[in-house]
């Protein structure tokens, strides 16, 4: 596919180009090239027909690799991975275009997009893959340039902070082989059209289900398996805080969907109510976290939790209504924290300080920015009309028409939810854009928006504005594959 | 198996070490006792003893060197005895084999010489 | 009398050249490299022997490579060629050809990495002389040639007997290399002596095993045991002890715990290139003498040895990977990852499966090349008093040199199991063996450890990338064409057995079957 070709070749370009600037060119190049690419894999797919498989992806590869092992080279695109992977190319493009405006230290930029755009073929891999092994190759993949983007790019504390990256990904990565292995082993095959739908003994579902739950989970990361997330976040340079939230938190919310629902459906009936519950868990967690950080970075990391929380809680509904909260969360959460993360860059290059205490006033002396600060805020706290509303509200109908006291209350808390998430960004809004102007913000370095921000901002912007008025952008192309999937698991 | 005819044998072993053991011991009570310097020296083949630090002194390595080429040619000559017992039995295969056997001695030989291992000093 | 008797019983045994050529070929080349030191020289020795030791081992891989496909017994029972015997034979060969070309380098430093006279009392006037001017000992070359085809005949040994024989054929060279290292003379000594001794050891457990074995089953050849166990009236302990001690002795020649505790000190002082050697080919050597002994000789009794062996694979495999942990030297960080890595070569022979076999296989030949390319590497890395093998030297490396440290960094991700490298190709190879096989607890336990000796290998790869480079980060030499070229074998092979590994699978799933 020339999806994964582009940017892997734009990535050894980057990187072998003598030239600084002209690396940074020919990989942003490459990243648009693969986002062009993407936009008409809809074009051509096929009428679904109701008596197929569960999973019909529209267009697909399907090559032998590694025969004796039964290893193959099958990717494809269906409704659920199509919104994500338009999502990666597209942040890829805009963060290679900001590198090619403002490298962080110490430089090299040509490799830094080198490296963003081998994390793009990791990712990409990741939604495309439909053979468990070949998902897992991608998934590493993604896990050492990420290593190496915060520990070589980062802030002060990088090298710890990409320690627990490491550590904690690591982890989940063993847990996640076994539980394929344990799969691949079980069925005897690891062809994810042909896994989806079939039954497997409930348990080896079980076993199945728990560690790859528990392996996407550190991903996602759902609480309380989260605590590497703030650091590698605080510490990561924009661009790589920017992909990290965007769409390497989808890997697992999108593996857990695909995979651990997908292959071992009774066993995800069975873990629901626990799911469910830790999704519950991470949203108020993640919401009261917020209320007491002190740093920009931190707290959007943090609000990452509780966003991801709402999607894990429309997955573990196990309803459609569920499903296609979490593929509009996923997407909505990508633009908005990718964009909150580009802000929070701005505001930390220009002012040279992250915390809230010495920020305030903003509104000020960069009217722009705080615009825009505002904008991405509102939209990340679920405002109607704004992107971030429809995953937080579809997940708590579908809590509430599960039904039963157990989910109700788990509607209820993630309601309370949604509301702690105003109170943190507002108070994040009220310390940084409102009050009397900080010495830090009076000696902001160049206070005005240059245009290379403004390119790279303004796709997002408009993209958050359109979901929010038309969900059916990403609901639409989801539709067949939600009601198939959920059609496997039969409730 | 019966184990009769070891019997003898194991007689004849320990009657061999009983008369070593007997010697030994007996000795010291029924020998005379003159003792002069010569037999408080360390024996060395009638040569001069060489002064040595106490705890025993250090041997040059070519004294070792000596015995392992020793072995060599001894292992070969083990190994030539059954052959020329059984010449005629193993024929010609035999005889090349032993040729090959010869001749890789030869180059170990060969080495050692040319590489100055024969030369004492 | 006895002449009659033995014209009467003595038949010539037949013996098939062409299967025994590429052993004859180097024997033969060894004996002629000999002949060179004595005769030749002094200035024409080198390029004479690495003439003649490069040609050697071609033509062996030749003979190998027209001999594919043979399957028979020959000379009597005493060697077995057939699909298994003739790949670890050609990987033997390729590897120690790529070593070879480590060892011959010579433009890292004045004279290679061998000292000129191994004999010279350590630390004294002439020893400091001969460190920094003396040209290397060429003796190596035939010590070498002769090791190679010891170990090609220890993959092939069909009895006991001729096992044992071709197990000192190997040693002995190796125990003289450990001892020729050029700098740290005294380590280098050390390390030979305890490589030696222990060695001797093993010998000797594995000579007393093939006794009891005999007493139990009647032959020593691998035929007859397999068909005297669970057969022979004699004593079943017999048989147990007997295989028990024969492990022994293989399991100390594989590195294997609790048989390992030579491997770091041995690793550490020998000369690197010969480390190298080590760590690809004799591993290769011995894992093939386990899998024969353990696949032909006693397949019957695999209900007994298995979880013995399972519980020593999985004991290895943790003791490889949490003392990697406390390493502070990169060669013995290398070494406990060779033992880590022999235990997951283990649990792919434990299969007892075709699959198991070829998985083995080509787990030893991938990890073979990674090794060599390493340990490379890590002779690249010098200052004026050789090799700086400290961790804490290699601080900082990837600023000074960005080529080597990104091929060690993609070396030890191969280690590590990273898809897209060999290591992972192979892991999942004998991991995916070993489940087949319901041996689940070895693979959960495999994937365990690889977890945590992932953790020493980033720490390297942090210390290089991370840290400035410090007052004491030396500078990595230009490799000569030599060096340079045995690191681009080696890191080539692991990224194409990590992309298109189908090649070489399929050779080693068509050699997967032993001729009993």
């Amino acid at each position: 596919m020339v999806l994964l070709v582009v940017p892997a070749v734009g990535a050894v370009t980057a990187a072998l180009v003598r030239h600084d600037l002209a690396g940074r060119i020919a990989g942003t190049v490459a990243a648009a090239v693969a986002f062009l690419a993407t936009l008409p894999l809809p074009i051509g797919r096929g009428t679904r027909v109701d008596t197929g498989p569960a999973l019909v992806p529209w267009h697909q590869v399907d090559v032998a690799w590694v025969p004796s092992l039964d290893l193959r080279f099958h990717l494809g695109v269906d409704g659920i991975s199509y919104p994500l992977v338009v999502l990666t190319a597209l942040l890829t493009l805009l963060c290679c275009g900001y590198t090619l405006w403002r490298v962080p230290d110490p430089g090299r930029g040509r490799l830094l997009v080198a490296l963003l755009l081998i994390i793009e073929v990791g990712i990409l891999g990741v939604f495309l893959a439909l053979d468990l092994i070949l998902f897992f190759v991608f998934f590493e993949l993604v896990l050492l340039p990420m290593y190496a983007v915060i520990a070589g790019w980062g802030g002060p504390g990088r090298r710890r902070a990409a320690r627990m990256f490491v550590l904690y990904t690591l982890l989940g990565s063993v847990l996640l082989l076994v539980g394929l292995v344990t799969v691949v082993g079980a069925a005897g095959t690891a062809d994810l059209v042909q896994l989806t739908g079939t039954r497997l003994g409930t348990g080896t579902q079980y076993a199945a289900f728990v560690l790859l739950a528990i392996g996407f989970a550190v991903k996602s990361p759902l609480w309380p398996l989260h605590t590497w997330l703030p650091d590698a976040h605080t510490e990561a340079p924009t661009v790589g805080s920017v992909i990290l939230a965007g769409v390497l938190l989808k890997m697992g919310t999108y593996g857990l969907l695909r995979v651990a629902v997908g292959v071992a459906p009774d066993a995800a009936q069975g873990a629901a109510p626990v799911l469910g519950g830790f999704a519950a868990a991470a949203i108020i967690v993640g919401g009261l976290v917020c209320l007491a950080q002190n740093e920009v970075k931190r707290l959007i990391a943090y609000s990452s939790v509780g966003h991801m929380g709402f999607v894990l809680l429309g997955i573990a509904t196990l309803q459609p209504v569920g499903f296609q909260a979490a593929l509009v969360g996923n997407v909505a959460h990508g633009l908005i924290t990718g964009l909150l993360f580009f802000l929070a860059g701005a505001v930390k290059d220009r002012a040279h300080t992250g915390e809230l205490a010495k920020l305030g006033g903003l509104r000020e002396t960069a009217p722009g920015l705080s615009g825009l600060l505002g904008f991405a805020a509102v939209a990340s706290l679920g405002l109607p009309g704004l992107a971030g509303f429809w995953g937080e509200a579809f997940a708590i109908v579908a809590a509430l028409r599960t039904g039963g006291a157990y989910w109700n209350v788990l509607g209820v808390v993630a309601a309370f939810g949604a509301a702690l998430a105003a109170a943190y960004l507002l108070r994040l809004l009220r310390r940084t854009t409102h009050g009397p102007a900080s010495p830090a913000v009076l000696a902001l370095d160049g206070p005005r928006l240059s245009a290379a921000e403004l390119v790279a901002w303004a796709p997002l912007v408009l993209l958050i504005v359109a979901l929010g008025l038309l969900p059916a952008l990403v609901l639409g192309p989801g539709a067949a594959a939600v009601d198939a999937l959920h059609g496997v698991v039969g409730r | 198996m019966s184990l009769s005819p070891y019997i003898p044998i194991v007689g004849l072993f320990a009657l061999g070490a009983g008369f070593a053991l007997f010697s030994v011991a007996i000795a010291p009570f029924v020998g005379p006792r003159r003792y002069n310097r010569a037999k408080l020296d360390a024996y060395e083949c009638g040569i001069e003893p060489t002064p040595q630090p106490i705890g025993g002194g250090r041997f040059p390595v070519k004294f070792y060197l000596t015995a392992m080429l020793f072995i060599v040619f001894d292992i070969e000559i083990i190994f030539l005895y059954p052959w020329a017992v059984s010449f005629e039995a193993l024929g010609v295969f035999g005889f090349v084999e032993m040729v090959l056997f010869i001749i890789t001695v030869f180059v170990a030989y060969a080495y050692v010489w040319r590489r100055g291992g024969l030369d004492w000093d | 009398m006895t002449t009659d008797i033995a014209a009467e019983t003595l038949k010539l045994p037949s013996l098939d050249y062409a299967a025994l050529a590429p052993m004859l070929i180097l024997f033969g080349v060894g004996c002629v490299g000999v002949l060179v030191e004595a005769i030749a020289p002094k200035k024409a020795r080198f390029p004479v022997q690495l003439v003649l030791a490069v040609l050697g081992i071609a033509a062996s891989l030749t003979a190998i490579v027209l001999a594919a496909g043979t399957e028979k017994v020959t000379a009597a029972g005493a060697v077995a060629v057939d699909g298994p015997g003739l790949f670890l034979q050609g990987s033997i060969a390729v590897l120690g050809l790529v070593a070879l070309l480590l060892i011959s380098e010579r433009s890292l430093e004045r004279g290679g990495a061998f000292v000129a006279q191994a004999a010279v009392t350590a630390n004294s006037e002439a020893d400091r002389d001969q460190a920094t001017r003396g040209s290397g000992a060429t003796e190596v070359y035939p010590l070498i040639i002769f090791s190679l085809g010891g170990m090609m005949l220890f993959a092939a040994a069909n009895d006991l007997l001729t096992m044992f024989v071709a197990l000192e054929v190997f040693s002995l060279p190796l125990y003289l290399l450990c001892a020729m290292a050029r700098r740290r003379r005294l380590l280098s000594q050390e390390a030979a002596l305890k490589y030696f001794l222990l060695g001797a050891f093993a010998s000797a457990f594995f000579l007393f095993g093939i006794a009891l074995v005999y007493g139990y089953a009647g032959r020593v050849d691998f035929a007859g045991i397999h068909a005297a166990v669970l057969d022979s009236p004699n004593d079943i302990a017999l048989l147990y002890i007997g295989l028990a001690m024969v492990a022994i002795g293989l399991l100390f020649k594989a590195a294997l715990a609790p048989f390992h505790v030579w491997t770091p000190d041995v690793y550490q002082g020998a000369p690197t290139p010969v480390t190298a050697l080590m760590a690809a080919c004799t591993k290769v050597a011995a894992f093939g003498g386990l899998l024969r002994v353990l696949y032909v000789a006693f397949e019957r009794s695999q209900w007994d040895y298995r979880p013995v062996l399972g519980a020593i694979a999985v004991l290895t495999m943790l003791v490889g990977a949490v003392l990697a942990v406390t390493q502070t030297d990169i060669k013995r960080l290398l070494a406990y990852s060779s033992i880590a890595n022999a235990g997951y070569v283990l649990v792919g022979v434990l299969a007892i499966s075709k699959a198991g076999l070829a998985s083995s296989l080509f787990y030893l030949v991938a990890y073979g090349f990674s090794v060599l390319a390493a340990f490379g590497i890590v002779t690249l890395v010098r200052d004026a008093d050789g090799e700086a093998t400290h961790l804490s030297r290699w601080a900082g490396l990837g600023r000074r040199s960005p080529l080597y440290a990104t091929l060690f960094t993609f070396l030890l991700l191969a280690f590590a199991g990273i898809p897209l490298t060999s290591g992972f190709t192979a892991k999942f190879g004998v991991f995916a063996a070993a489940i087949e096989a319901d041996q689940t607890w070895l693979v959960i336990a495999g994937v365990i450890t690889s977890a945590i000796i992932a953790f020493p290998y980033l720490r390297v790869v942090v210390m290089m990338w991370l840290s400035e480079p410090g007052e004491s980060t030396p500078a990595v030499s230009l490799p000569g064409a030599l060096t340079a070229a045995a690191v681009t074998i080696g890191a080539a092979a692991t990224l194409l057995l990590g992309i298109v590994p189908q090649p070489l699978l399929d050779m080693t799933e068509n050699a997967a079957h032993f001729v009993r």
